[in-house]
């Protein structure tokens, strides 16, 4: 434990000098007038609703349904003109349609009426125009079907990819500093949040040895209390945030006092807690798809740009997002270093039954670390809210890249984290700079952590003995 | 109202995926329950064994035995690839790892540009195709009531269920072998097993491709009767099969088996009794909800049986420690 608590200044000093570069990295790039592209397009994973046709650079995906039970409506023709496109189109039986785009731009897309089913009316916009950058598959073009009027219904193309995106033409008048900085952005961006929840993973598994494979549920869950705080409830966004922090940290603790402690004290093994973890997992996430349904859902979130230089045109949220992530991870890197709870949960994690013989409340610090990790999960999910809709599955689709980022950094070892976080938030949006294609691109973060498995087991920040 | 569920639901016995993941939970029971490999990627192997099978079939028109061979080959390959960095690591980096090695063959079999061999998100149909021509079963409709099958189904059952008694039988005989001791020697003390100068790793790496392959020949006998789907190959199958796996018996051969029968059985027929109590309106829930609710039903009772029987059904207690 003293040699932990020896070797860390100079740990402390590389991650504050990260955390400075990630700040400063941040405002230089959304200052700079070629990164055109808001944080979302195509930063953070979609969920793979609207597979992309095959040979074009962009597209559209169409879904209608109808709003009350949320069922799917096929047959409905839908005109898309823009760009010097004009395309019918009719959606198939689970009532989607993807439109392949080979330029990007705004188009606009149109429900025929006379198609509808009996009694039925759009409800939103319609006609309603999208905004498709160059890259973007998939961009929602999503409608509701109903009977009332059309009021109660958000704009339903108020999604990332469309959001403060600006169309930059063709990919040939591009630079190379034109495609790459943007996605220095986004992927910086994209590595905080996973780094919010990145963090949690790796102090339970250095506190309690257990690899949390439910860690993403809780991320999810942060995200669903976002959604219905400012989403269902209308209250302002700066509660859903608030109470997705807070509320994810009372799950932590729910989660610790009525299953995890009960299980240490039980003294089962680590592989079957593990596999306990999953099944926690397999549990929660299909809780609440049960609750809320398995669509995409949209927080509410002020499209209009606050920020605007040049071709820029930057939300409230593009901004907020980053600065909330940096101050969070500076706290916790403070609480780590200098408070005596945070250096009994180093201890901890540097030798348990060392630092429970030095008078350390082992139980304690673990609890506290479930609490720190759920709300710093709950944290990360309400901001991804604020990204891409959310669903039942969010977290569960970034949970490895949770796992990537943490063993990336040396697993149990909190800085690393945030290292193997930013790294692999860069890789997954750089990879699409350089042609990877967009679905693609977790595979590259994932290639990029079994490489680094095969030549530095213990990771970046890992120390060799923790591994055999 | 309509019961037709329950006979149904027994007839899970035969159908391609009890017989598919009982051929599958073996093989994981090869890596965890005797070995003590915590792979979480049996569903990769799975998808890597379809593919091959499918592909060399169907696109390359290769006959039944050389698919067969491709498929062994592809799970064999995809077992070095896994084990040469992880075998030597702890056991949670080979989970990590295999979890995320089968997600990226899922995501990679998806891809649209290679989706003129992989058919894409649709997958990949007819690969029964030898199979079939091979059947010396006269034409006809064989069974009772709602459990008839025609004659190829009859035949894919049949020599599906041979295939899978076959395998339980060579890896119950490896097992009471002198390399079945080692591995389980493994299982309980990796360092015992070291000091008395076996190869521990290259032990691992043979336990990894022989469930690996049993997976992949699972998935073989999955794909003729039905198709082949990339999304059928996620980690929840993974978690399925460690379900299966656990409920009959992590630590014995034939515990898988009864596993897959059992798991199957049980799921459908709480669907069916869902769809009842659904239709008729007897709980407040939309067919819609239903849908989850078998996973959460799946995802508790591992939970449980981890927790109170982790030797499942057939298992000893003190086989089923899975310490560290």
């Amino acid at each position: 434990m003293v040699k932990a608590l020896r070797a860390r200044p100079a740990l402390l000093r590389v991650v504050l000098a990260l955390l400075a570069f990630a700040l400063a990295a941040a405002v230089f790039v959304f200052a700079t007038p070629s990164a055109h592209a808001a944080p979302n397009s195509g930063g953070v994973p979609t969920v793979d609703t609207t597979p992309a046709p095959a040979d074009s650079p962009q597209s559209i995906g169409i879904w209608v349904r109808v709003a009350a039970d949320k069922s799917n409506v096929p047959n409905i023709s839908v005109k898309v003109t823009g760009k010097g496109v004009t395309q019918t189109v009719v959606t198939g039986a689970d009532g989607k349609i993807s439109v392949p785009l080979a330029k990007p731009g705004t188009f606009t897309i149109e429900l025929d009426t006379a198609s509808l089913p009996e009694g039925l009316k759009v409800l939103g916009d319609n006609p309603r125009e999208v905004t498709v950058s160059t890259g973007n598959q998939g961009v929602p073009g999503y409608f509701l079907l109903g009977t009332g009027d059309s009021s109660v219904v958000p704009s339903a193309t108020a999604s990332p990819g469309a959001g403060g995106s600006s169309d930059s033409g063709s990919k040939s008048s591009e630079s190379l500093a034109d495609r790459v900085l943007p996605r220095i952005a986004t992927g910086l961006i994209f590595g905080l949040l996973i780094a919010l929840a990145s963090i949690g993973v790796s102090l339970i598994y250095g506190t309690t040895g257990l690899n949390n494979f439910a860690h993403g549920e809780l991320v999810t869950f942060g995200a669903l209390t976002g959604y219905v705080v400012s989403g269902v409830l209308d209250m302002p966004g700066w509660l859903g945030i608030a109470s997705a922090l807070v509320l994810g940290g009372v799950f932590g603790y729910v989660q610790d006092l009525g299953l995890w402690q009960p299980l240490r004290k039980k003294g089962i093994g680590l592989i079957p807690l593990m596999i306990v973890s999953i099944g926690l997992s397999l549990a929660l996430r299909y809780i609440f798809q049960f609750i809320f349904g398995p669509d995409l859902l949209i927080t509410p979130n002020n499209q209009t740009a606050v920020l605007n230089i040049g071709p820029i045109h930057l939300r409230g949220t593009d901004i907020s997002s980053p600065i909330i992530c940096i101050v969070v991870l500076l706290l916790v890197a403070f609480a780590l270093l200098r408070t005596r709870i945070g250096k009994a949960t180093r201890a901890v994690a540097d030798n348990r039954s060392l630092a429970a013989a030095t008078g350390i409340n082992v139980e304690r610090v673990i609890r506290i670390v479930w609490v720190a990790g759920g709300a710093l999960a709950g944290l990360s999910g309400a901001l991804i809210g604020y990204y891409q809709p959310v669903s039942w599955q969010t977290g569960a689709s970034i949970l490895l890249l949770i796992f990537a980022s943490v063993t990336l950094g040396g697993l149990g070892t909190a800085f690393g984290a945030l290292v193997g976080s930013l790294v692999i938030g860069l890789i997954v949006d750089l990879s699409q700079a350089f042609g990877v294609p967009s679905n693609m691109k977790f595979v590259a973060a994932l290639l990029v952590m079994i490489i680094i498995l095969i030549f530095r087991p213990q990771g970046i920040l890992g120390r060799k003995d923790r591994i055999g | 109202m309509d019961w037709n569920f329950i006979p149904l639901a027994f007839g899970q016995i035969v159908s391609p995926l009890t017989i598919g993941y009982a051929l599958a939970a073996l093989g994981l029971a090869v890596h965890f329950g005797f070995t003590g490999l915590l792979n979480f990627g049996q569903a990769g192997f799975m998808a890597v064994g379809g593919y091959f099978f499918a592909i060399t079939t169907v696109k390359f028109d290769w006959p039944l035995w050389s698919s067969l061979i491709a498929c062994v080959v592809g799970a064999v390959l995809f077992a070095l690839l896994l084990g040469i960095p992880t075998l030597r690591l702890r056991a949670d980096y080979l989970s990590i790892v295999t979890i995320a090695a089968a997600e990226i063959v899922r995501y990679t079999v998806k891809t649209p540009a290679i989706s003129k061999f992989t058919g894409g998100s649709d997958g990949i149909n007819g690969a029964g195709r030898d199979f079939y021509a091979m059947n010396p079963i006269p034409e006809g409709q064989y069974g009772f009531g709602v459990l008839t099958y025609n004659n190829n189904q009859l035949w894919s059952i049949i020599v599906g269920w041979a295939v899978v008694l076959i395998a339980a039988l060579l890896v119950w005989q490896l097992m009471r072998s002198p390399w079945g001791r080692v591995i389980k020697g493994i299982r309980e003390d990796e360092d015992a097993v070291r000091s008395l100068g076996k190869n521990v790793t290259w032990y691992k790496m043979q336990s990894l491709i022989l469930g690996g392959v049993l997976a992949a020949l699972g998935t073989v006998l999955i794909i003729i009767p039905t198709s082949l789907q990339p999304d059928n190959y996620g980690t929840q199958t993974t978690f399925f099969l460690y379900t299966i796996v656990l409920l009959g018996g992590a630590t014995t051969v034939f515990g898988p088996i009864l596993g897959s029968i059992i798991f199957w059985i049980v799921l459908n027929l709480a669907d069916g009794v869902l769809s009842i109590l659904v239709l008729n309106h007897l709980v407040p829930i939309t067919s819609i909800q239903q849908g989850p609710i078998r996973f959460i039903i799946v995802g508790i009772a591992l939970m449980i049986l981890v927790i109170f029987r982790p030797q499942g059904i057939l298992g000893k207690k003190r086989e089923a420690q899975f310490s560290e």
